[in-house]
């Protein structure tokens, strides 16, 4: 274990279950990983960050989604925050935005709204420029972190394209109200944000706007998927543990369950599945640091099969357990709704089914 | 503007990438998008290519998918986005 990993593991401590019955993380975990670099860890050195490779981030990413998934959660959205103010953002808005990421500011993104989920070209928050100023209205659901959130990343639509404008979460006309009690990762503070006549001067429109909205919303969400991608590496890393521990002390028909070969074949494919999504996730990072163009179809890859062996592999672990971790409290009955949730966040299995699809077509011939 | 034969060489290597990537071969005023059938993820790729390759930064209004219909709209935005880097 690294010194980061050491750090966060002392952090979470035990406290991870008492986290999500709550639906809450303290304040002083946040704020030491934040100063610390490690919600954001790609940040460039130059903007205060700890310019960790994808790879070295990735493996922090499992760490962390072993531990917690909430926790996990609220990284994967100061990191889609970072990488989204680096990618769109000006020289002038790098540089006064990106330090405050590793100083204490935390940022969420906010892409779905209550008619526009995987349809995302059905966003209709309107950045409306008036003057030097730009008015913003609009309704964002589940925005990951945004209950924790200082600095709040909005898409919408710009004139006759779109633009990603950032907005203070105590700017006048802007409304955060939490899910109430979503099925998993209970503490990772979704929100529903409402934006009514939020007056922001212009300099808040990353970028320039009039972009594609496809091709905002996929580069943020490239970030975002590898992100999830190597949290269920995490999740998976906790399911074989558990599971493994309870099938070699449980004894049932007077032998440990670990030597019952039913019970055997669920932790081979508890093994399996944790080393597929480990080297796809690899695979991924390997080639988002080469900069090479696969990484955006690489990163959609690690995030679906990420997501499908995470949701499979919890609901395999709580077979094994059964009555053992078939309550709240328990590593695996957590995993089993956070995992869910995986499947759904990021684009939805289905989606990322129908892009990789097209992905297979376009490159066929 | 860049030389006529900087802009010949990045429509060669761009056709090349092209039908590596594809294994079709294009033509320079093809729409890459509404003949060709490639994806916005795609479109993504084709940013992440530019970028490394010609060590330019496309982002804010570039990200058009109209700059990566065709190769020669393609070679049009590298060359302004060199000619801005260097001045």
């Amino acid at each position: 274990m690294n010194d980061r990993e050491a750090l966060v593991s002392e952090l979470v401590g035990d406290r991870a279950d008492t986290w999500d019955l709550t639906g809450l993380i303290p304040a002083e975990p946040l704020r030491k990983l934040g100063e610390a670099g490690l919600l954001c860890g790609e940040l460039p050195e130059q903007y205060g960050g700890l310019g960790l490779s994808s790879l070295d981030n990735g493996r922090f990413t499992a760490h962390v989604g072993s531990l917690c998934s909430s926790l996990r959660s609220v990284m994967t959205s100061q990191g889609m925050a970072a990488w989204t103010i680096q990618r769109l953002g000006s020289a002038q808005q790098r540089a006064d935005h990106l330090p405050r990421l590793t100083s204490g500011t935390l940022a969420a993104v906010g892409f779905s709204e209550p008619e526009a989920g995987s349809d995302l070209s059905a966003i209709s928050t309107e950045i409306r420029p008036d003057g030097d100023d730009v008015v913003v209205d609009g309704r964002k659901v589940w925005v990951t972190a945004a209950h924790y959130a200082h600095l709040l990343v909005i898409f919408g639509r710009y004139g006759d394209g779109a633009a990603a404008v950032l907005v203070p979460a105590d700017a006048p006309g802007v409304t955060v109200e939490r899910v109430a009690d979503p099925m998993g990762c209970r503490a990772a503070g979704h929100a529903g944000i409402r934006l009514d006549s939020v007056r922001l001067p212009r300099g808040h429109v990353l970028g320039g706007a009039g972009a594609a909205l496809t091709m905002l919303v996929t580069a943020a969400l490239s970030y975002g998927r590898m992100s999830v991608a190597w949290g269920c590496v995490g999740i998976l890393r906790a399911c074989l543990a558990a599971a493994s521990r309870h099938a070699k002390s449980r004894e049932q028909f007077g032998r440990p369950l670990a030597q019952h070969q039913l019970i055997g074949g669920h932790l081979a494919d508890l093994l399996v599945a944790e080393q597929t999504a480990t080297r796809v996730c690899e695979h991924a990072s390997h080639r988002w640091d080469e900069g090479s163009p696969d990484m955006v179809t690489a990163a959609v890859l690690a995030k679906h099969v990420g997501a499908t062996q995470a949701a499979a592999a919890a609901a395999t672990a709580v077979q094994v357990l059964a009555s053992a971790g078939a309550s709240d409290g328990h590593v695996v009955a957590r995993a089993y709704r956070d995992a869910k949730l995986m499947e759904i966040i990021e684009g939805s299995n289905e989606l990322c089914r129908l892009m990789l699809a097209q992905h297979a077509l376009s490159v066929s011939g | 503007m860049g030389t006529s034969t900087e802009n010949a060489s990045v429509e060669q290597q761009l056709l090349s990438f092209l039908e590596e990537r594809t294994k079709t071969p294009w033509t320079p005023d093809r729409d890459l998008f509404a003949d060709g059938g490639l994806s916005s993820l795609f479109a993504m790729e084709l940013v992440v290519h530019l970028e490394s390759t010609y060590d330019i930064m496309v982002a804010g209004p570039d990200l058009q998918l109209m700059n990566f219909r065709t190769v020669n709209a393609m070679v049009a935005m590298v060359d302004r986005l060199r000619q801005a880097a260097g001045e």
